[in-house]
């Protein structure tokens, strides 16, 4: 049959799209430029996250050692810790949840100082990732981001964006929508880690609040959507597990950069959920 | 007075110990059931049963005749079944009129093959009316849905019947491979009558409304125009019908349960009610019941923040 005409779709939403998805059990899967390489902004945050389960399954740190996040050691972000102004001291599990649940890059970059950038880039490459790589922290990718523009937030102007690393696939956080879907599948399936930590971390990915994306593809009370999303101007994405009632499970990564650099853009959103349901949709026919 | 007859009142009553229900299953209204019920008294010289208010109880005199009563109806019908096999046996079948007309044909031609000596008399009626068919004797075995209220019937295996939705081709959720029953929210849908099939009716809407779908109008019937037409929306088991698309249900929310149902398990009724499973297992995509999957609800942070 005639796979979904999903550029048609992200065209009418005002965005160019890559999508992939699969059947985490049968393996089908389905595509739409599936191996662009991609900045893909917080969404690195999962490779952070199976990188400290594994140093926890291997006895090298300790997921309910305590840490203290100093106010002053603060990275800018909406959310979480990055939005507190005082000293805080919880778990590095607790840092874990708010680092994917609320998006927290104070949260990410203090467990990133822990875990490490090299160590995160082994696994990938353990892994065969090819793709993938973390070059980043949240806190770099917003230095580099006044760096490269000269001047602070808002960034709306064409030639700024087109100046900036972080959404330069070869100098920032970067997957193609194919491994980011099989990262989620190698959780799902307990191959990130030990079932333990896969298990803790489908929990944790659950708990994820926003509803705008992936999720409003799937606006259904027996259908569970887990994921992680991702934005910087222009860029929005997620990644992330559909599970439907009869026990299907579908890995999902979708990335999106709108023509205009708009901030507030409900349909860009929305087109990630809308994509992601069709190519569900595709698989299970 | 005609004893038997109202013997028969006095079982079915001491059955449903409700004169409304006991009413609706022998196909009468209450006024008359409750001056039969009387004169039968008068003519035992005892009280049957206490009427206090709302509730209808057996008294000792009445518990004690009963199990005689039975014998004696019982006796009777088989005296009058007796008499008509003599007469070339029939074997009258209820079917619900929105049994696909394919399958219907498969169980006229599977009984004629096995059982050429019995002449199959099928009509299509909806299961209340099957279940006061059958207590009447104006049908020997039917294939109703469940649940059913019917005390003195048995019943064959259960047998389970997912749907999925017809639509019009013109429908934009046409174009999907499945829907969810929310998916459907603005439509209106058609559903057999809910006096024919009050069981059905209410688990199938109690469960649209469950999964966020609330049909703004109801329409009974088993016609598919409104559908065709793009008004309306409706249940059923996989089919090709041209104009209407048909699409599984995410999950499987709505499955019928239906199994044969009779009065006196005679051997006609017994090759029926075997024929009728395996033909609904071929030609219908029914299977026997198994548990019901457990609904797991998920709790995205969103829902309660």
């Amino acid at each position: 049959m005639i796979g979904p005409v999903f550029g048609e779709l992200f065209r009418v939403a005002g965005v160019t799209g890559w999508l992939f998805a699969t059947d985490l059990d049968s393996g089908r899967e389905v595509g739409h430029d599936p191996d662009e390489w991609l900045p893909i902004a917080s969404m690195f945050k999962v490779a952070l996250l199976v990188e400290l389960c594994r140093q926890a399954d291997a006895g090298r740190l300790d997921l309910s050692g305590r840490v203290t996040v100093r106010g002053a050691e603060r990275v800018s972000g909406p959310t979480g810790l990055s939005a507190m102004l005082d000293d805080v001291t919880m778990s590095l599990r607790d840092l874990a949840y708010l680092m994917i649940a609320v998006s927290d890059n104070t949260a990410a970059d203090a467990l990133l100082a822990r875990v490490g950038m090299d160590a995160v880039n082994a696994m990938l490459e353990g892994f065969g990732f090819e793709a993938t790589r973390v070059l980043m922290g949240a806190g770099e990718t917003n230095a580099s981001m006044a760096e490269d523009t000269g001047h602070g937030w808002p960034y709306l102007d064409p030639e700024d964006l087109a100046r900036m690393r972080a959404l330069d696939p070869r100098r920032t956080n970067r997957s193609t929508p194919r491994e980011l879907a099989r990262l989620l599948g190698l959780i799902w399936r307990d191959e990130a880690a030990s079932p333990e930590c896969c298990a803790w971390m489908r929990a944790v990915l659950n708990l994820q609040v926003w509803p705008h994306r992936l999720a409003s593809g799937f606006p259904y009370d027996d259908v569970a959507v887990s994921g992680k999303t991702g934005t910087l101007p222009t860029m929005r994405g997620e990644a992330g597990v559909v599970e439907y009632p009869d026990g299907g499970r579908y890995a999902v990564a979708v990335v999106t950069r709108s023509f205009s650099p708009a901030l507030n853009q409900p349909r860009a959103d929305a087109v990630i959920g809308t994509a992601a349901r069709m190519a569900v949709d595709h698989l299970r026919r | 007075m005609d004893l038997v007859r109202h013997l028969r009142y006095f079982t079915v009553l001491a059955e449903e110990l409700h004169f409304g229900n006991a009413a609706i299953r022998l196909g009468m209204a209450q006024p008359p059931l409750s001056q039969r019920i009387k004169r039968l008294e008068e003519e035992l010289g005892v009280r049957l049963f206490d009427r206090g208010g709302r509730q209808v109880r057996l008294t000792d005199a009445g518990l004690r005749l009963l199990g005689e009563a039975r014998e004696i109806v019982d006796r009777v019908d088989r005296l009058h079944e007796l008499a008509r096999h003599g007469e070339g046996a029939v074997l009258k079948v209820g079917v619900p009129p929105d049994l696909a007309a394919a399958v219907i044909a498969a169980l006229v031609e599977g009984f004629r093959e096995a059982n050429p000596e019995v002449r199959l008399s099928p009509s299509e009626i909806w299961t209340a009316d099957q279940v006061t068919a059958l207590t009447g004797g104006t049908i020997d075995v039917g294939l109703v849905r469940h649940p059913v209220n019917a005390p003195g019937l048995g019943f064959g295996p259960l047998l389970v019947q997912p749907q999925g939705v017809l639509l019009a081709e013109s429908d934009p959720l046409a174009g999907s491979g499945e829907l969810h029953l929310a998916d459907l929210a603005g439509r209106e849908l058609v559903m057999p009558p809910k006096e024919g099939e009050p069981g059905m009716h209410a688990e199938a809407l109690a469960e649209c409304r469950r999964h966020g779908y609330v049909p703004g109008r109801i329409h009974q019937g088993a016609g598919l125009g409104l559908v065709l037409a793009g008004m309306a929306v409706a249940f059923a088991p996989r089919t090709e019908v041209p104009g209407l698309a048909w699409r599984p249900l995410l999950g499987s929310p709505i499955a019928y349960r239906v199994s044969t149902a009779w009065r006196a398990e005679t051997d006609a009724v017994k090759d029926f009610s075997a024929l009728t499973v395996r033909i609904l297992k071929e030609r219908a995509g029914m299977t026997d019941e198994a548990a019901a999957p457990v609904r797991r609800v998920s709790r995205r942070p969103g829902m309660l923040a």
